[in-house]
């Protein structure tokens, strides 16, 4: 007897939880497919910046090896900024998008990388300003913890663009 | 700190007014953040003065530019934080500084130490829900972290989240021999706390 309350108890438990979930409004909320979360929609744009700078830093570092060096560090940070954007991302269909998004959006192809080491500089210096100013554009919509990210990364690119200033070979 | 606001503090105060009125848990929410921020800016203006005194040429210029930077930041809270109702909270008499500061080395060290905290403390304002104060928030993080930058000649991943634990900045050149600290680096909350006060 004490068995079966026990039984009954776990499960009126379980039943009541996709109930808390959906707000409690019954069978009704069952049968509504979750809408994507907004936050979902700016993580993927700011995955796919981070790829697409890491890309070109590549590209630089390809094109003017002597770079490679006072760059390593700036591309190790997009690194983090990528690994971190990318854990907080829980998509629902991950078949539906590769991971690496299509060259189109993901790499600098089609782009001209300059030759010159000043110029590949000032080229990465315009990407990351432009990058940063992107993720300022995005802070109001995302929700606080996001929205705290967004800040984080974008003072990070801000610093990047600092570095790579003419006059500062230690970038 | 000053008796009036400055032009664009008093600026500031008007638009942290109009952007809040009616909101009363907003409103509260805002004034904690921004207070955290001032508590910063604080011991930020505090921490500037004594790196000051140990440093010369360009370095004592770049010291006083960030040291007046953070007064008119700090006067910029005040104002509204005043607006807002609240009674701005006050600087400590002094603080505890989180390692010795006898050296050139140990100077650049802390005035990096201390733009990481302010960093920190406005992080706490982009999770406001106001859109006005979040940006707000951002550029301060920003302008911190580019002051940052410019004493420990590097960036950091995450200005604002990732707190370094103190170490010697390889960046001045003839510096005397650094202070030691913790090698470990931490992570922090973005409400995390600058320096301590002083017999706190």
């Amino acid at each position: 007897m004490a068995r079966e309350a026990t039984r009954r108890g776990v499960l009126a438990a379980a039943v009541s939880l996709p109930l808390v979930a959906t707000g409690c409004r019954g069978v009704g909320g069952l049968g509504t497919p979750p809408s994507p979360l907004p936050d979902v929609a700016i993580l993927r744009d700011a995955i796919d910046a981070e790829t697409l700078m890491i890309a070109r830093y590549g590209a630089v570092m390809t094109t003017v090896p002597a770079l490679a060096d006072s760059l390593r560090p700036l591309v190790r940070q997009h690194r983090e900024h990528l690994a971190t954007l990318r854990a907080r991302l829980i998509e629902p269909r991950p078949s539906t998008r590769p991971e690496h998004p299509p060259s189109a959006r993901a790499s600098p192809a089609g782009t001209h990388v300059p030759s010159t080491p000043a110029a590949a500089r000032a080229y990465l210096r315009r990407a990351e300003q432009a990058a940063a100013q992107t993720l300022l554009s995005k802070l109001t919509a995302a929700p606080p913890s996001l929205a705290q990210l967004l800040a984080s990364i974008a003072a990070s690119e801000a610093s990047h663009a600092l570095l790579l200033e003419p006059g500062r070979p230690d970038g | 700190m000053s008796a009036s606001p400055s032009p664009p503090a008093a600026e500031a105060a008007r638009q942290g007014a109009g952007l809040l009125a009616g909101r009363p848990p907003a409103r509260a929410a805002a004034v904690r953040a921004l207070q955290t921020a001032l508590a910063a800016e604080h011991a930020a203006v505090y921490g500037y003065g004594i790196a000051g005194a140990h440093l010369g040429g360009a370095r004592r210029h770049a010291a006083t530019r960030d040291w007046t930077a953070h007064q008119a930041a700090r006067d910029t809270l005040a104002a509204m934080i005043t607006a807002l109702g609240a009674q701005p909270v006050q600087a400590a008499t002094a603080y505890r500084l989180p390692f010795p500061v006898h050296t050139r080395a140990a100077a650049v060290m802390l005035a990096a130490y201390l733009e990481d905290r302010v960093a920190a403390a406005y992080l706490g304002l982009v999770a406001l829900p106001d859109a006005g104060l979040r940006m707000f928030g951002a550029r301060a993080v920003r302008s911190a972290a580019l002051r940052a930058v410019g004493w420990r000649r590097r960036s950091l991943a995450f200005p604002g989240l990732e707190l370094p634990a103190p170490r010697p900045v390889r960046s001045a050149p003839g510096a005397s021999k650094p202070a030691a600290g913790s090698s470990s680096p931490a992570r922090a909350s973005p409400s995390a706390p600058p320096t301590g006060q002083a017999g706190g």
